[in-house]
C-alpha cells in the first residue's frame, strides 16, 4: 500500500489506497484479470467498528443484480444488510471470515476481503471520485446514525 | 422421586465475545447445580437432520430446557421439526415488550376459533421450556429461571385433601399417613424418609456436561408453527421450489428443507396465520417473535445500499420468489401463480339481496 487518500470522519482519518477502485456502497474493488475482489472500505469499517458476524444468503456462482441483497453483517455498533456493488457473477466468498471476521478490522484492504465477482462494465469510482462521493454522503450518514440513536 | 432436567445450550453463530461469555458463564453456573445435565450443541437451527446434535436431542426423553439465540417460538418449532416434542413449558423469562402486549389476549381468543394442526397431535407428557438468550445480557436470570423450572418439575402436585368429600385414593392415603418433604424448595438434600434407591440418589447427582460438535455450515429452511397452522396449503401452492409436502394424513410439512432458497422468506409472507418461521430472518415477525420488538443496534442498511420499499407482503413475496426463480434459470411468474384469492382483498361492494339473506341466516345461529 504505497499511496492513499484520506477522508476525515470527524477526528478519524479514514484512508483509501489508490491502487484500487471503490463502489458507492463503501466497498473497495481490486481488479485481478477479469475478476474483481471486493472488501469494505475504511469508511464502512469505521461505521461498523468491530465486526462479529457475517452471513451470506447467496451461493457462490450465483448471478446477481446490482443492489441485490447478498447477506448481512453484525458488528459491535451496528447491523446491516449487504448488497451487491454491481451486477455480475459471484465467484467466491472469503470463508475465513465466517468463523473469524476480525480481519475485516485488522487488515481491511488485504485479508479482510469479502468476495470476488466476475463483472464487466463496472460503474466503479476512482479514489478521488470516491472521496468526493464520501464528502457528499457524510452529512446523511451522520444524520442516519444520530437519528437512530435518538429513537 | 426427583426428575433430572436436561439443559440444552444452543451456541450462537456469532463470535460476539459477550454472547460466548454468557454461554460459558451459564454452563459453568449450571455445573454447580444438582440434578441437571448440560448439553452444549452448535446452533440448533444449523444442525444436520442425521447429525450427532439431533441424535443427542432425540436421546433425551425427560424434561428439557433449551436455551438458544432465537425467539422461543423459533426454538420450539425447530425442535419439533427435528422430532423433539413435548408439552409447552412456560418460561417466566419474557422480555418487557411481551408483557405489555395486550394483543396477545385477542390473538389467543382468535386462535381458539379455528382448527389447528396441533389439535390433532398427541404430544409426549414431558415438558420443553425454550429460553431466548437475547432477553438478558448476563447468565444470572437464566440460571435462576432454570432452577425455578427444576423446582417446578420436582414439586409433585398431589391433591392431599381432595378426598375430604369422598374416600381417599390409595396414593393420597399413603401420603397422608406418612408425609414427606420432598417438595421443599431446592430439593437438593438426599431424602432420608423416602425409599432412597441408588437410582434416586443418581437423580440428585451433580451436573454432567456434554459438548457436541458438528462441522460448521449454515442452513436455511422454514419451520412450521403447528399451533398456528390450519393446514390451508397456501404455502405449498406458493412455493415453486418443492420445499413443502404432505404426510400420510395430508398434513402440511417441510418435506425438502434443503430445496429452500437461501435468504428467501416469501412463503412466510403469504401464510395467512403467520405460522411459518424463518428463525434467521431479520424481521422479528418472520423470525418467530410473538410480538414485534425493536432491534437494539443501528441499522446501516440504508447507507450500504438498501432499496426503498413500499409494497404489500404478497408483492414482496412474489418479488422474492421471482428473484429466486431467475437465479435458478427459470421464468419469473410474478403474481400469476399460487397467490391466494382472498375475500379481504376485494373492494367492498354494497350488500345485495343474497348478502342480506345470508346475514339473516347467520343471525339465526343454527
Amino acid at each position: 500500500m504505497s499511496d492513499a487518500l484520506v477522508f476525515l470522519m470527524g477526528n478519524f482519518a479514514a484512508s483509501f489506497p489508490t491502487d484500487r477502485q471503490y463502489a458507492k456502497n463503501h466497498m473497495w474493488a481490486l481488479p485481478e484479470g477479469d475478476v474483481i475482489r471486493f472488501g469494505f472500505s475504511a469508511y464502512a469499517v469505521r461505521l461498523l467498528q468491530d465486526v462479529y458476524f457475517l452471513d451470506w444468503i447467496v451461493e457462490p456462482d450465483a448471478v446477481v443484480n446490482e443492489k441485490q441483497q447478498l447477506g448481512a453483517i453484525e458488528s459491535k455498533k451496528a447491523e446491516s444488510d449487504l448488497y451487491a456493488p454491481l451486477a455480475g457473477r459471484l465467484l467466491q466468498f472469503n470463508q475465513e471470515l465466517l468463523s473469524d471476521p476480525s480481519s475485516i478490522n485488522v487488515d481491511t484492504y488485504g485479508a479482510g476481503w469479502l468476495f470476488t465477482m466476475q463483472a464487466s462494465g463496472a460503474p466503479l469510482l476512482s479514489p478521488p471520485e470516491y472521496i468526493e462521493h464520501l464528502a457528499s454522503v457524510w452529512e446523511v450518514t451522520q444524520r442516519t446514525i444520530k437519528g437512530q440513536m435518538n429513537e | 422421586m426427583a426428575h433430572r432436567l436436561t439443559v440444552i445450550l444452543s451456541q450462537g453463530q456469532s463470535q460476539h465475545p459477550a454472547k460466548r461469555e454468557l454461554e460459558e458463564n451459564l454452563v459453568a453456573a449450571l455445573l454447580m447445580e444438582r440434578g441437571i445435565d448440560v448439553v452444549v450443541i452448535p446452533h440448533l437451527y444449523d444442525l444436520q437432520a442425521d447429525g450427532t446434535g439431533v441424535l443427542a436431542l432425540q436421546g433425551v426423553s425427560g424434561h428439557l430446557v433449551v436455551a438458544s439465540w432465537l425467539f422461543e417460538r423459533a426454538t420450539r418449532w425447530t425442535l419439533d421439526r427435528h422430532g423433539v416434542r413435548g408439552q409447552v413449558g412456560v418460561s417466566l423469562l419474557t422480555s418487557e415488550e411481551d408483557e405489555e402486549d395486550e394483543d396477545d389476549v385477542e390473538r389467543a381468543e382468535e386462535l381458539d376459533a379455528k382448527d389447528r394442526v396441533i389439535d390433532q397431535r398427541e404430544l409426549p407428557k414431558r415438558k420443553i421450556y425454550c429460553l431466548d438468550l437475547r432477553v438478558h445480557n448476563n447468565a444470572a436470570p437464566y440460571l435462576e429461571e432454570i432452577k425455578r423450572i427444576y423446582n417446578e418439575l420436582n414439586t409433585q402436585v398431589v391433591d392431599l385433601m381432595g378426598w375430604v368429600s369422598g374416600s381417599p385414593k390409595q396414593e393420597q392415603m399413603e401420603r397422608f399417613l406418612s408425609p414427606t418433604n420432598d417438595t421443599a424448595v431446592g430439593n437438593v438434600a438426599p431424602l432420608a424418609n423416602t425409599n432412597g434407591t441408588a437410582a434416586e440418589a443418581a437423580a440428585q447427582d451433580a451436573a454432567q456436561l456434554k459438548r457436541i460438535e458438528e462441522p460448521p455450515g449454515r442452513r436455511w429452511y422454514p419451520v412450521i408453527d403447528y399451533s398456528r397452522c390450519t393446514n390451508c396449503m397456501e404455502c405449498i401452492d406458493f412455493c415453486l421450489f418443492g420445499v413443502y409436502g404432505v404426510d400420510s394424513v395430508e398434513t402440511i410439512l417441510v418435506e425438502q428443507p434443503d430445496n429452500c432458497r437461501k435468504g428467501c422468506p416469501a412463503c412466510s409472507r403469504v401464510c395467512p396465520e403467520n405460522a411459518i418461521i424463518f428463525p434467521q430472518h431479520k424481521t422479528p415477525t418472520i423470525a418467530g417473535s410473538a410480538a414485534v420488538g425493536e432491534s437494539l443496534k443501528i441499522d446501516l442498511s440504508a447507507l450500504f445500499g438498501a432499496p426503498v420499499e413500499g409494497k404489500s407482503a404478497i408483492e414482496i413475496a412474489a418479488l422474492e420468489r421471482d428473484e429466486q426463480l431467475l437465479m435458478t434459470g427459470r421464468e419469473a411468474v410474478g403474481l400469476s401463480v399460487g397467490i391466494p384469492k382472498r375475500q379481504t382483498d376485494k373492494p367492498a361492494q354494497p350488500k345485495d339481496e343474497l348478502d342480506r339473506l345470508l346475514d339473516q341466516l347467520d343471525e339465526l345461529d343454527v
